[in-house]
């Protein structure tokens, strides 16, 4: 028990909880937005953001030729290797979340196979391509180039607010806005909503299911390439199982935060990642998953549909 | 890639057998020609470095001693185990198995040593590690302790742990050490045989951080608050380089040092800038020191390797103490165990090698002192 660092570390384990939250967060969504559609655990989207750390890797090392041991970018020129290595993230997990489900989902749901066929498909797929990566880097872990300086705005209260940080902070606020009025306000983001109400009813409206399903994906890939970009940005490094963890993480963010709901993924990516961070910093790191697990266990032992489970009815995705 | 290995492994002992049945007197009446060894540590995998830099030692040797034109020739065959116990345990069986096999060279990490245990133990194969160095698998008083297949010729943990300590806080004013272990069997005890020495010293704080953790920030944050100015990791280079990072990011100014799990070549790439000035351990002086001009060509010229890795020197050390005994003509597991148990070996540079009862170098060795110098690792001192 270590609790003097509340005292002095209280706003840095905010800050920093916040970031690892926050990408927590976009994984999440990955998993609560075809769970909001499809009932189903898409267990391949840990890959999804795997393949995406690989593919910012790729794009700063090998397009752009930003060898490891580059110096940091600055300027014109870090702003858009930043985005063009953020895009081509993007890119690629959508791309390959669309793919997944044409793969894994569609021909068994075409075939009238049982839910659960597709829950193995899904596993299949990730562990294909979990081991296809670790042939190709042979298991070693990578190192992304510090192309963005760890520079910091400056000291509040103990918190130190670094470029990297504010950045893994700001930029999933964004994209949850962005994502939350697509959902509630366009044509599209209602015809995701009817399909998650009554893919039945949905059918009857006219509403192209299979092109509804797909666009799920696509969305669930594109947020969780945003993570995958501010993960290597933040962190620096990747390896082929670095999915498990973090899919793990994000599969319990949902939960926590009620599974389905856009909302719930936000707030409860923050919850975890604020938990694992007090949780390490206090009782010690090997306490980390323990504590995190008993109180995951303890509130779906009195709101059983998660945090924001009651909302779940309104704002289904 | 061990399922691989596993079902080759598997192919081969099969083929072994039904060979020997069908052709058995033959085989018997022909003089045996060859032995294989196995040399089992990472070889991919995030500390393959470990492995990759030992291997050449014992190719080395092995090639000298083939060139030589024996009676008897030596074929070294790779077991990755990827320095993980799961996996040790799963290919373990698999090199038990294949009948050719009369020795291991291995393993690089204790956590392999200890999962391959009861396979080897079961087939009377005995190992000689070149760096395996926790302290518990030669106790005999302890559970999971390797006697009497297990040997080593790398100094424990016990002498490694304080000498680290030492050089760790080497030159610093008033230091106060916080330790951090990765919960495997060599981090957790190289960690449980510093904090003695520390805490003569004065510790500001411990953690155990499991290996696949991504975000260090809360234990950066705890070493900070702790007023520490020295930091000692008790684990392997891919961690480590994730947890330097992680503090230098933080402002962490002090000292940082680990042992010989993270003094490994790909160290510097990992950690990067924050790699600048780690002091690294090891019950290991440099191979290159020991070797003249001529045998330092001839190295290169059959590895491959330029600059021989961290513990090739006992690696070689490790294949010297089997090709000794082959050399008197013991040509099978039990007679490779006794001969191994009593004979005084001679190692690179002209050490002499002998091992006690449960497994260790009597004697032990120092532990040498490196530090990080623009992106490379040099030996410093004696630590």
């Amino acid at each position: 028990m270590n609790f003097s660092v509340i005292t002095t570390q209280f706003w840095s384990l905010v800050l920093q909880g916040l970031a690892l939250g926050l990408i927590y967060s976009l994984v999440a969504l990955g998993y609560t937005m075809v769970y909001g559609v499809l009932r189903l655990i898409n267990f391949a989207n840990s890959e999804v953001f795997m393949l995406g750390t690989f593919a910012v890797l790729w794009v700063e090392i090998e397009v752009l030729g930003h060898p490891v041991t580059a110096k940091p970018l600055a300027g014109f020129e870090l702003v858009y290797t930043l985005v063009i290595a953020l895009v081509g993230s993007m890119i690629a997990c959508a791309v390959l979340a669309v793919l997944v489900e044409l793969v894994a989902y569609r021909r068994l749901r075409a075939r009238g196979a049982a839910p659960l066929s597709s829950l193995i498909s899904a596993i299949g797929v990730s562990i294909f391509l979990m081991e296809t990566m670790r042939m190709f880097t042979e298991s070693r872990p990578q190192t992304a180039p510090r192309l963005l300086d760890k520079w910091s705005f400056g000291e509040i209260a103990g918190a130190n607010f670094r470029i990297d940080t504010v950045l893994a902070i700001i930029s999933p606020i964004v994209i949850f806005v962005i994502l939350d009025q697509f959902v509630n306000r366009s044509r599209l983001g209602k015809a995701i909503r009817a399909v998650s109400l009554s893919e039945e009813n949905a059918k009857l409206m006219g509403i192209n299911i299979n092109r509804v399903i797909s666009l799920t994906f696509l969305i669930g890939g594109l947020t969780t390439g945003a993570a995958a970009f501010l993960y290597t940005t933040v962190y620096e490094n990747t390896v082929f199982n670095v999915g498990f963890n973090m899919g793990i993480a994000a599969f319990t963010a949902a939960v926590l935060g009620g599974i389905g709901n856009i909302r719930g993924a936000f707030y409860g990516g923050l919850a975890l990642g604020m938990m694992e961070q007090f949780a390490s910093a206090v009782l010690g790191s090997q306490w980390k998953a323990v504590t995190v697990f008993v109180i995951l266990v303890l509130i779906l032992l009195f709101k059983p549909n998660g945090l924001f489970g009651e909302a779940v009815q309104k704002t289904r995705t | 890639m061990n399922k691989k290995i596993v079902s080759g492994l598997a192919i081969a002992a099969a083929t072994t057998l039904a060979l020997g049945v069908v052709v058995s007197s033959p085989a018997n009446a022909a003089a045996k020609k060859s032995v294989t060894l196995a040399f089992q540590g990472p070889l991919t995998g995030p500390d393959a470095q470990l492995g990759q830099d030992q291997f050449p030692g014992a190719e080395w040797a092995i090639a000298l001693y083939n060139a030589k034109n024996p009676a008897v020739k030596i074929n070294l065959i790779k077991a990755d185990s990827q320095c993980d116990g799961t996996v040790a345990a799963n290919i373990a069986p698999g090199v038990a198995a294949n009948k050719a096999v009369i020795g291991v060279i291995g393993t690089s990490c204790s956590g392999e040593a200890r999962n391959s245990f009861p396979a080897y133990k079961a087939a009377g194969l005995t190992m000689v590690a070149p760096s395996a160095s926790a302290v518990s698998l030669t106790d005999p008083k302890a559970p999971d302790r390797g006697f009497p297949i297990f040997h080593r010729v790398v100094a424990h943990d016990g002498f490694q742990a304080p000498a680290l300590v030492r050089y760790a806080t080497k030159g610093v004013t008033s230091p106060k050490i916080y330790l951090v272990d990765d919960q495997t069997t060599y981090g957790a005890g190289l960690i449980k045989y510093a904090i003695a020495p520390a805490k003569k010293i004065g510790v500001a704080g411990t953690d155990s951080v499991p290996r696949g953790t991504a975000d260090w920030t809360s234990v950066a944050s705890k070493v900070k608050a702790s007023g520490a100015n020295v930091v000692i990791y008790g684990g392997y280079t891919a961690e480590a380089a994730k947890f330097f990072k992680a503090l230098r990011d933080g402002g962490y100014t002090g000292i940082l040092a680990a042992g010989d799990g993270v003094n490994t070549s790909d160290f510097p790439d990992l950690a990067g800038k924050a790699a600048d000035g780690v002091r690294l351990t090891a019950a290991d002086v440099p191979f290159d020191s020991l070797l003249t001009a001529a045998e330092l060509a001839s190295f290169q010229k059959i590895t491959g390797v330029k600059v021989p890795g961290l513990y090739s020197a006992t690696a070689y050390n490790a294949a010297q103490v089997f090709i000794t005994c082959i050399e008197q003509g013991k040509l099978t597991r039990p007679a490779i165990q006794i001969c191994v148990k009593n004979t005084t070996f001679t190692g690179a540079g002209g050490s002499k090698i002998k091992f006690n009862r449960y497994g260790d170098i009597i004697g032990g060795a120092d532990v040498g002192g490196y530090l990080v110098k623009n992106g490379k690792i040099v030996y410093d001192a004696i630590a």
